[in-house]
Formats: structure tokens, sequence, C-alpha cells
């Protein structure tokens, strides 16, 4: 098992305090200056315990990667614009196939090539990838130094071309999480 | 302003009614989970966002609306994994496909393991 190391323990612990903090509401009591120093304390001791033990399954290598501000604005930008947008359209192309005729679909799993390396990148494709209605990641799969997903994808239009249904499918959201995690 | 947060989860719903429309329409497991990610995402995102609005203008509650922004984050990232958890288990466990599934690669790539 992976030894925890403190730059780990760290970045989990400021993101668990951070998240203390919006949960409890008392990111609004600091500004207006009647905070309760009891739950401020509670979260501290809450978020050591924690992160002594998530810290090393939680982070791998760089800890304080997403602490960078442009970095964090970057995912916040695409968050909102870029997967909102592919959300909008898949959402609308799938309720109408649900009111449409059902028998004409043609379902497969198809297999799709991608360049991104790291964890939390690949982790962050194939979220993106199943929230979008119309296709679901079932597998990752790492040959000859590449990584695939294994897609099911309700309504097959390319068959053979790895590289196009690849396209079709990832849209605009891969260069994006390239910039953000890499 | 109340008539935009209105039309926000009346969207939602019809989303989610088009989601449940789905599961009990299509033909096998893995598309049925396809409608259910429709439900999943705007179903439920359209209610929240309209919550955070109502929070905002109605209720003067800033913290109320960064509880339901944190739901909103807390969601994304947890609902796909339980989606695809559930797809590749219901794959393994050799669940009926469609007559209609016209391309398998996982099938082929399982079977040279």
């Amino acid at each position: 098992m992976k030894k925890t190391t403190p730059a780990a323990f760290f970045g989990t612990l400021i993101a668990c305090y951070i998240f203390w903090l919006l949960i409890t509401g008392q990111i609004v009591s600091i500004f207006t200056g009647n905070a309760s120093w009891q739950i401020l304390v509670a979260g501290g001791i809450v978020s050591i315990i924690v992160s002594l033990f998530a810290a090393r399954f939680f982070i791998h290598k760089k800890a304080f990667h997403l602490y960078n501000p442009l970095r964090f604005l970057l995912l916040l930008f695409y968050c909102i614009v870029i997967f909102g947008w592919e959300l909008i359209k898949a959402n609308v192309y799938m309720a109408v196939r649900a009111f449409g005729s059902t028998k004409k679909l043609k379902p497969g799993f198809v297999k799709i090539p991608t360049r991104l390396k790291s964890d939390y990148a690949l982790a962050m494709l194939s979220n993106c990838i199943t929230l979008t209605p119309s296709n679901i990641t079932v597998d990752v799969a790492e040959q000859d130094g590449e990584n695939y997903l294994y897609v099911h994808w309700i309504d097959v239009k390319e068959k053979d071309d790895m590289e196009k249904a690849g396209d079709s499918i990832k849209g605009a959201m891969e260069p994006w999480i390239r910039r953000i995690w890499e | 302003m109340r008539i935009v947060i209105d039309i926000l989860i009346c969207l939602s719903i019809l989303f989610a009614f088009a989601g449940v429309v789905g599961m009990i329409r299509m033909p096998d497991s893995f598309m049925r989970m396809h409608s259910s990610t429709n439900i999943t995402t705007f179903g439920v995102l359209g209610v929240l966002i309209g919550g955070i609005l109502y929070s905002i203008i109605y209720l003067k509650d800033i913290s109320m609306a960064i509880k339901l922004a944190a739901l909103i984050v807390f969601y994304l990232v947890t609902s796909p994994i339980a989606a695809h958890a559930i797809g590749r288990a219901a794959y393994r466990s050799k669940t009926p496909k469609s007559p209609n599934t016209i391309v398998d690669k996982y099938g082929e790539d399982l079977e040279d393991e």
C-alpha cells in the first residue's frame, strides 16, 4: 500500500476543510463576523482525521495541482460552459429518442482511444462521457502504452473507425480536460 | 424572476418524465441506463439551480445557496461512478443484450484475455 506523504496530507486537509466551511455555511458567517468557533474547531479535527486516512487514496502525484487559481478558473469555465452545452445537447437528443421509436436504434459497444495519461484526467473524461446521456463508459483498458475507453453508445454511427467514433463521442471535452490536468 | 425559476423546475420535471418513459420503453438494460442518466443530470440539475436562484433572491440566504451548489458538485462527481459500475457488472454477468446491437468491441476484447 502507498504511504501518505505530507504534501498529500495537507492537500487533502485543505480540500476537506473548504468543503466543511461550505456545507456548514460558516464561510458566510466568517465574512459577517459571527462565526461559531466550536464549528470551526470541530471541522478542523474531523478534517485532520479524515485526511490521515484518505490522503493516500485521494492524491497520488502532485498534491497542489488544482490549488493554482488559473487552473481552478479553467475547471469552473469547463464545467459551466463546455460541459453544460454538451449536457443540454445530449439531454434533448435523449428525451426525443425516449418518445420516438426505440426499434430503430442501433446500440453497440465501441472502443475509443484517448491521449490522456493521468488518472484524474481519465476518471474525469469517463465521468463526463457517462454523464452525457446516450453514452456510458463501461471499462478502461491500457494496451501498449495507450489508453482506451469502452463506451456503450445508444445509436452507433461509426462502427469501425475508432478515431472518428472517439471524436464524435468526446466532442470538445478531451482538449479541455487535458488543459486542466496536464 | 419568479418565472425563470418556475420554467427551470418545469423543464427538469419534463426531462425526468422523458427519462422515466425511456426507462419503460427501451428494449434492454443498457439502453434503459441511458435514459436514467437523463433523470440524474437534467432532472436534478434544473431543480437545484432553481433552488439556488430562489434561495438567493427570495429567501436572501446565501449559505443555503452554497449548500445547494456543493450538492451539485457531489452529485455530479458520484452518480456517474454508480452508472459505470452498474453497466460493467451488467455486462460481466451476461445480461441479455438487445438483438439490434450491431457492434460489440468490449465482448471481443474480453474473450481474448
